[in-house]
């Protein structure tokens, strides 16, 4: 990860966590187009100031199969819709379809790119080493951290696995049946040798006064200010009191 | 009753979370499965120390694959919930004792490959008949397509449960059986409404298929969604439990023994 550089990077980890669940929360809560569009909008322009529109890139791809399912499931197969634009041997394109299916992709790519920024913005370790300066308990966090960690190494030694047990003729191209049976031959090795690493991992975390009571000193505190502080509890508020509104009919969004 | 958060719970939360990224992220993308097998850490965890240890592992993993870069998973983040809901009703089977093996042979073991048998085809049956896929065949709109599907996947699955308790020796393939399945049903209530309202009703894989087969029979947007999940829940969570059925038999008594619900997986001892 670069250092922190630009104006939204120096932001504190738990105010761009909040901003990403309030912006997830609206894009999702709040239905018909204002919701996803004014996401859209507001994590565009963040985006913009923060200069990461380049590594958005694969995030906004990875929806990509999502959205094509979106749009053809919805415009042709909507149901009780019968406000026909055109038609495409048996399958009847519908108005309000393609209506939901452009608000459910609007939805999907608000809530991908909110996550980009975020994750794109915020070094996992400066969130973690915040959030137990706020109070996280340690067992919280080396639960996340060590998973977080963990991830590549495993995902590493199951990409030998696969290796490995093709070389000892696994088929992973080959029919359904076959690739069901070379579900064993995957699974096995990886989750036994990663339960066999939990006892090692017990007995360090023992050695080293895991479970002794009180709560550890931060090092090393992420700079944080009471304008961040009114931010996060506006934007959190105000976000839930925007979806209570919309959701129980005091405010109809376009 | 709930769990315990010992040193060594700890200790197996971050690995389970990182079997059900990685495990499922390879299954869905190399091996190109119609399952997901996202679920074996969360189930492991909920079985080995109880509901909420279960319940956190499942809302964590699918919280740290949607916000962590590299592996960013599409649409899993608010599917945390259903995983929360699989962990909870692990730690329930754990607790209950549902994974402990329970050797037989003889007269005894055909009559609980019997059982295993019936509690399957019973599930599938009550699928079969749910009025989600139409509640009659002639009538609907995809049909009998999905009828045969159902019933030959249901036969199958019975089939494969009979086989595996009279091969392993072991009654328990029936309560395993039956606790996969009955999670599979109830995962798929809970995500029903999540794809739907979040995601206009697909998901981006392979089973959109099945949705989009079931909005032309005439179902509406949550009726297609929950009609997909019943379709493959009950099967991916089944295969699931029995992975971690069959990991459990292959660690050592010494091992289990010492996490929180290990009494309850090992053979009681005849005294």
């Amino acid at each position: 990860m670069r250092p922190a550089e630009g104006v939204y990077h120096r932001l504190n980890p738990t105010t761009k966590l909040v901003i990403a669940f309030a912006a997830a929360l609206i894009a999702f809560g709040v239905r018909g187009w204002s919701g996803p569009v004014g996401v859209l909008g507001v994590v565009g322009v963040t985006a913009a100031v923060a200069g990461i529109g380049r590594g958005m890139r694969p995030f906004v791809l990875a929806t990509l199969p999502l959205i094509a399912s979106i749009l053809i499931v919805n415009t042709f197969l909507y149901p009780d819709a019968h406000d026909v634009l055109f038609r495409v041997g048996p399958l009847a394109a519908t108005g309000t379809g393609l209506a939901a299916a452009l608000q459910a992709s609007l939805r999907v790519v608000a809530f991908a790119l909110s996550v980009a920024v975020f994750s794109l913005t915020t070094p996992t370790d400066d969130l973690l080493v915040d959030l137990e300066h706020r109070g996280l308990g340690r067992r919280g966090v080396f639960v996340i951290g060590a998973a977080i960690r963990t991830i590549p190494r495993m995902a590493e030694r199951a990409g030998e696995i696969v290796e490995s047990q093709r070389a000892r003729a696994l088929d992973t191209e080959g029919s359904l049946l076959r690739r069901v049976r070379g579900l064993v031959p995957l699974a096995g090795p990886l989750i036994l040798g990663a339960l066999s690493d939990v006892e090692e991992r017990t007995m360090a975390l023992e050695a080293r006064a895991f479970s002794a009571p009180g709560r550890r000193t931060t090092l090393r505190p992420i700079p944080d200010t009471a304008g961040q502080r009114a931010v996060r509890w506006l934007v959190a508020l105000g976000s839930l009191a925007l979806l209570a509104a919309t959701a129980g009919g005091v405010i109809t969004p376009p | 009753m709930l769990g315990t958060f010992n040193t060594r719970v700890i200790a197996l939360m971050p690995v389970a979370i990182a079997i059900n990224i990685v495990l499922g992220y390879t299954v869905q993308t190399v091996l190109k499965l119609p399952i997901y097998l996202d679920s074996i850490g969360t189930i492991l965890v909920g079985v080995l120390a109880g509901p909420l240890p279960g319940a956190l592992t499942g809302i964590l993993s699918n919280l740290i694959w949607q916000y962590t870069p590299g592996i960013g998973g599409g649409t899993i983040g608010p599917f945390a919930v259903t995983a929360g809901v699989i962990g909870l009703l692990a730690g329930l089977w754990g607790y209950l004792g549902v994974f402990r093996p329970r050797p037989a042979a003889g007269s005894q073991l055909y009559l609980a490959a019997l059982v295993g048998a019936a509690i399957v085809l019973l599930l599938a049956i009550r699928i079969y008949t749910s009025p989600i896929y139409g509640t009659d065949p002639a009538q609907g709109g995809y049909g009998p397509g999905v009828y045969v599907l159902i019933a030959g996947i249901g036969i199958a699955a019975a089939l494969a449960v009979a086989g595996f308790i009279i091969w392993r020796r072991d009654a328990s393939g029936a309560w395993v059986a039956a606790a996969g399945a009955v999670t599979g049903i109830v995962a798929a209530i809970v995500s029903a409404p999540i794809a739907a309202y979040l995601f206009g009703g697909v998901t981006g894989s392979g089973t959109d298929l099945i949705v989009a087969a079931l909005r032309q029979g005439g179902a509406d947007v949550f009726n297609a969604s929950l009609g997909q999940g019943l379709f493959s829940d009950p099967i991916d969570k089944t295969i699931t439990s029995f992975i971690v059925f069959i990991i459990l038999s292959s660690l050592s008594t010494r091992v289990l023994a010492r996490f929180p619900l290990g009494e309850r997986l090992v053979a009681q001892q005849r005294a």
